[in-house]
């Protein structure tokens, strides 16, 4: 099966699916980057600079690339990737705003994007074809709430990120089996920010004392939407439960949502928490702009906070370590 | 004694920013709003447009950029935002800066044409003020317009003139709202008269005298003021041209500029380049509020979702490298100056690229427009010296 690359967590990996490859989310790499420096500047976030790192390195086993409208980076990114790689190159203008309006246009992006997979492919993406891809995320991602409700499996998060959805279902099976009678122990903290596919840092958290609950990209914010599952009679319908999926996923910094949605979520997520860990990617703008609002909304919540900056590859451990285990303390002492 | 050779026309423009903030502290509705903003909207519906960015600018330009980063810093915004960002922000906790401060908002007015930036940015504002924030989101045109991002930019259009009209409950006049095209398009039109003086060699202006007088075809776009004001500054380069005066004794090498200006080193990059007998005759920044606005068209509504939709930082790489290669051919240019900008990312991820598509040579200069504390006049020089060095050589 032919496999296409994309980058950002609101990519309709459905349509992809349905069109008969498998969808693989394009990660950093945790080697130090250098060929990517001739291409990018420094001041660019290092998951930008280690995705491209990766192609120029021929790392990537994919045979397209597909950039949804998220952050600056990336929209730049995908010019980059085009001019340096053979592969077709797509970007789908994902909407800033979310709200009905959009939600039209969206729709009519959604249906480009599959009239594109279907030239890639060389034949009709059906309804039926369709249908039974959001059939098997929408199972897929209820196992994987299921299993984070009771405890972040990042092992298995990114298995989900490049794997077809029906080889990782019975892997996910299995563990919420294991899992079920789990108990949480140590202090709840929430990690709320940007991507991280290098799962020690997790383990430090763990290892700290903590008990995480998450808000990432490479998390939660992967497969969680509030959109009801209902049923579709034909590709219109299809398309659009796909828009309001999409529209109801965990928010993302990088969209603006009536009301403040995203501040108000995650102000919701951190009652039942201790304490709350920022990790965010340096250079990420989405996520630094909301930072120091959101900090102080929390301290005035009564939750201690700690931001952890991080770059790829990943910085000492120890360093790292040091300063979970301070935090773990400040929390203790409450 | 400088040898810049100062424009009447500066001194004039500096008069009319004066009043244009002034006038600020009297208006009825002020709303704050990011540069690449069909502000026609706002001067048709008399509400006073307030440029969060153009106040960065100045305070670069004041070299106080540090200071007003630095207090946004200690509030946790980091030193890797937007420096315009970091600036205004500083400023409002400060409730300081060079003009005293900006007046109060009413609501915010973003437009995610020139960067995703902003919409964080107004976010927080929306959050600071707690005023309605109206974001106008446009689609990033990589290779081709689609028909369905005109039709959505349009519709937000029709809704925004919705909210304009409850928010001060008065009626969108679409009468005044043509005039204000209309005065719009002769500024625009008036101002890109100016810029294409510097196709003149020797040259009667450098990019510096483009951006020391920008402000108006920004700021105050669909009023009289631009277009007498770059008739007026137009007629001054024609006397330059008629007496023989350039910008740079001597000219020797016509640069083009890309990015935003080096705003709190104008000043030692103009006498540098006037040492080095080099002129740079433009650039792309002033260049992108040029030639956008296309009248003639029967719906005008359609048009401005046109014409804000393929604006210069709205567009892919190789839409870019035309427009500059069309820059390149219009000033007769020998060589670019890239200002790689730590401050803006849209504007500045992709130069490693365009530079190899390029017509010409180019060099590329780290900096910051507005963070001086990044910047290095030493490694700048080297750099600069080496590449004009090279030019002369070929």
């Amino acid at each position: 099966m032919k496999k296409v690359g994309y980058f950002c967590t609101l990519t309709p990996k459905e349509i992809i699916k349905a069109a008969g490859f498998t969808p693989v989310r394009i990660l950093s790499s945790d080697d130090s980057i250098s060929l990517a420096n001739a291409h990018i500047q420094s001041y660019c976030c290092s998951q930008v600079r280690g995705s491209l790192e990766r192609l120029l390195k021929g790392e990537l086993d994919v045979e397209a690339a597909v950039f949804t409208r998220s952050c600056d980076s990336l929209m730049r990114l995908a010019d980059i990737w085009e001019r340096n790689s053979n592969m077709p190159v797509y970007n789908i203008e994902f909407p800033t705003r979310i709200d009905d309006k959009s939600k039209r246009y969206f729709i009519k992006e959604l249906f480009d994007f599959k009239t594109k997979l279907e030239e890639w492919s060389g034949k009709e993406i059906t309804f039926e074809d369709l249908e039974t891809s959001i059939k098997l995320y929408s199972q897929l991602e209820k196992l994987l709430d299921n299993i984070f409700n009771i405890k972040p499996d990042y092992e298995l998060i990114l298995k989900t990120e490049v794997e077809d959805p029906e080889i990782v279902i019975p892997e996910a099976n299995r563990k919420l089996k294991e899992y079920r009678n789990l108990r949480s122990n140590g202090k709840k903290v929430l990690v709320t920010g940007s991507v991280c596919p290098f799962i020690d840092i997790y383990r430090l958290i763990e290892e700290a004392g903590f008990f995480i609950v998450d808000d990432l990209c490479s998390g939660t914010r992967f497969f969680k939407s509030e959109v009801k599952e209902r049923e579709l009679k034909n590709m219109n319908d299809a398309i659009e439960f796909l828009a309001d999926k999409y529209f109801l996923k965990a928010p993302c910094p990088t969209k603006d949502y009536e009301n403040d949605r995203r501040i108000k979520y995650i102000l919701k997520r951190a009652e039942e928490v201790d304490a709350v860990i920022f990790l965010l990617l340096k250079f990420c703008e989405p996520h630094f702009f909301d930072y120091p609002q959101l900090k102080k909304e929390l301290e005035s919540m009564g939750k201690k906070t700690l931001l952890l900056e991080i770059e790829f590859p990943l910085a000492s451990r120890e360093q790292l370590r040091t300063r979970l285990e301070a935090f773990y303390e400040m929390v203790m002492v409450e | 004694m400088s040898k810049i050779k100062k424009l009447r026309s500066t001194s004039k423009m500096r008069e009319i920013m004066l009043g244009y903030y002034m006038q600020g502290k009297q208006s009825e509705f002020v709303s704050w709003v990011t540069s690449g903003a069909p502000v026609e909207f706002l001067y048709t519906m008399d509400i006073y447009p307030v440029y969060p960015e153009n106040h960065g600018a100045l305070i670069g330009a004041s070299k106080i950029g540090p200071h007003f980063s630095q207090i946004a810093e200690n509030e946790g915004f980091s030193q890797d935002l937007c420096s315009y960002a970091r600036c205004d922000i500083g400023s409002i906790i400060a409730g300081t800066s060079p003009v005293g401060g900006l007046p109060k908002p009413d609501f915010l007015f973003c437009c995610n044409n020139i960067c995703n930036t902003v919409v964080k940015w107004y976010e927080v504002l929306s959050r600071m003020f707690k005023v309605p924030l109206f974001i106008l989101d446009i689609p990033f045109i990589r290779k081709e317009v689609k028909e369905s991002y005109i039709d959505y930019v349009e519709s937000q259009l029709y809704d925004f003139i919705d909210f304009l009209e409850k928010l001060t409950g008065n009626d969108f006049s679409d009468t005044k709202f043509r005039e204000v095209v209309s005065l719009s398009t002769q500024g625009v039109k008036a101002y890109e008269n100016v810029l294409l003086m510097g196709r003149h060699k020797p040259s009667p202006l450098t990019c510096f005298d483009a951006f020391l007088n920008m402000a108006p075809i920004v700021c105050l776009r669909g009023t009289e003021v631009p277009v007498d004001f770059y008739m007026e500054m137009y007629q001054e380069l024609e006397e330059r041209v008629k007496n023989e005066i350039s910008a740079v004794d001597n000219e020797e090498s016509r640069l083009l500029w890309d990015n935003i200006p080096v705003w709190y080193e104008l000043k030692w990059l103009s006498e540098f380049f006037i040492d080095h007998n080099t002129c740079l005759v433009a650039d792309t920044y002033t260049n992108a509020w040029t030639g956008f606005l296309n009248l003639g068209k029967s719906d005008p509504i359609r048009n401005m979702a046109e014409t804000y939709t393929f604006i210069y930082l709205n567009i892919g790489l190789e839409l870019m490298v035309d427009a500059i290669n069309r820059l390149i051919d219009t000033y007769n240019i020998d060589g670019v100056v890239i200002h790689s900008n730590r401050s803006c990312k849209p504007y500045s991820f992709g130069q490693y690229e365009i530079q190899k598509m390029l017509e010409v040579p180019s060099v590329i200069i780290e900096a910051d427009m507005t963070d001086s504390r990044v910047f290095s006049r030493a490694q700048v020089q080297t750099r600069l010296e080496a590449f004009l060095e090279m030019l002369r050589e070929k």
